[in-house]
């Protein structure tokens, strides 16, 4: 299939309005643990940001403010939005047993607590101090993170796909056969100057 | 009488060409005409396609509109997918047409593309009744949402064209008549207009359809009024007590415009 087809292949499933999110995806054991179908939980108010001012992405270089970690400095392995959550890599940790069996004690390891927003400060790239971050415009028209500080831009953090593909190298089967994406119209803004009137 | 020399001349017809010819009702006295002209002409058997074309021309009766329509290639095979792609467990298939790329596309094109699409979607919902009935997994269902979509974009792509030719020709914004009309209960709606054989002080039907409001439903529409209204503002005081709480949990929080 194309590329264009599996970026945008998750269909958007239903939540009801009391679901608490977790760290689990929701077709896990552990979320179908954390919501079983009669249960009823006191509820986790959530502060709301719009989807155009969310600043921290998966990659960025983020640093704690408050907590067992305070003033340490981590990259973001994963971005929770209907928590407000990010988990930072071997920050943040408490301590378990994992794959645990009737004889087997399991294996001790550490695992990261999930933090958040407002617990999470963007780290300026040029002197590595935590500061504000506000979203604004360059010449160019494009939106870009600019400190309140220093007023140097943050850049976002390259996204690295789990399957390896670069978008802009994408040079997969674009055509089965003759017929194909291609051959429907490469140049489909190909429009024709009509010098008479139409009507 | 009629029906059965129209049927006869199409299987007359048929078996030398594929383009048949229909026939469309008119007046004996233009029939009559048509039947003196066509014995008038004289007669040329210079081979026997011609001949049978005029065969064809001598036996109708009444004005003809030529009908043409592809070969059938494969006949019932076209129901089912090529022999290749028999027992796979995916078939790959292409990503689905755009309104873009259709837009590029003149209305011949669209108009056979329709019919590609049709009988690709039979196919595949043969292949999808075949596989209910064999107790197995369709391969590759995904196409069937592909044609869907591409067909919906397509009628879409028609659609506007059809909009802006009856927008520069008549002014018309819709394609199909209407007015505003109150129902029984005091609504107002837009009515879309039917296509009747009666005028409509003759249909019992239609007249049973009361298009005013009775005086005893007018205490009933102020009732509904209010308690609209009442909902209305109870959602929006509902919504500004929640906005004021988050506000109280989370002081840095920015007030949202919705």
């Amino acid at each position: 299939m194309r590329l264009t087809a599996i970026l945008s292949m998750a269909a958007k499933a239903a939540f009801p309005k009391d679901y608490r999110y977790g760290t689990s995806r929701p077709w896990t054991i552990a979320a179908k643990r954390l919501n079983p179908p009669g249960k009823k939980r006191r509820k986790v108010f959530i502060e709301p940001i719009a989807y155009e001012d969310w600043s921290v992405f998966k990659g960025d270089t983020v640093e704690i403010l408050s907590g067992k970690d305070k003033g340490k400095q981590g990259k973001v392995a994963q971005v929770f939005r209907h928590r407000n959550w990010v988990i930072l890599d071997g920050l943040n940790t408490h301590f378990r047993y994992i794959g645990k069996t009737a004889d087997y004690r399991g294996t001790y390891i550490a695992s990261e607590a999930p933090l958040l927003i407002r617990d999470i400060s963007l780290v300026d790239p040029t002197d590595r101090k935590p500061t504000e971050v506000e979203w604004r415009f360059t010449e160019e028209g494009e939106k870009v993170r600019v400190s309140l500080r220093t007023g140097r831009i943050v850049p976002k953090p390259v996204f690295q796909r789990r399957d390896g593909i670069v978008p802009q190298q994408w040079k997969g089967e674009s055509a089965f056969g003759e017929g194909g994406t291609e051959a429907r119209g490469a140049k489909e803004s190909r429009w024709i100057k009509v010098e008479k009137e139409i009507l | 009488m009629a029906a059965t020399s129209t049927g006869r001349v199409l299987t007359f017809c048929r078996q030398f060409q594929n383009a048949f010819r229909i026939s469309t009702p008119l007046s004996a006295q233009k029939s009559a005409l048509t039947l003196t002209k066509s014995q008038s002409y004289p007669h040329r058997l210079t081979s026997p396609l011609l001949s049978s074309s005029w065969h064809c021309h001598v036996g109708l009766v009444r004005q003809c509109r030529p009908l043409h329509t592809t070969i059938s290639r494969r006949g019932l095979e076209e129901f089912f997918d090529i022999p290749e792609n028999w027992g796979e467990a995916t078939v790959k298939s292409g990503a689905p047409w755009t309104a873009k790329q259709l837009r590029t596309k003149s209305n011949e094109d669209l108009h056979k593309l329709w019919y590609v699409l049709l009988k690709e979607k039979n196919m595949l919902l043969t292949t999808e009744q075949e596989s209910k009935r064999q107790r197995i997994q369709m391969p590759s269902p995904e196409r069937l949402k592909k044609i869907e979509r591409s067909m919906k974009r397509l009628d879409t792509v028609v659609k506007e064209r059809e909009d802006a030719i009856r927008l520069l020709q008549t002014g018309q914004e819709r394609a199909r008549p209407g007015a505003w009309r109150k129902d029984v209960f005091g609504r107002v709606y837009w009515y879309r207009f039917r296509e009747h054989a009666l005028p409509w002080y003759m249909n019992k039907r239609y007249k049973r359809k009361r298009f005013y409001t009775p005086l005893f439903v007018t205490p009933h529409m102020r009732l509904r009024l209010e308690k609209h209204l009442r909902a209305k503002t109870r959602k929006q005081n509902r919504e500004r007590q929640k906005q004021a709480g988050l506000q109280e949990k989370f002081p840095q929080m920015k007030a949202q415009s919705s």
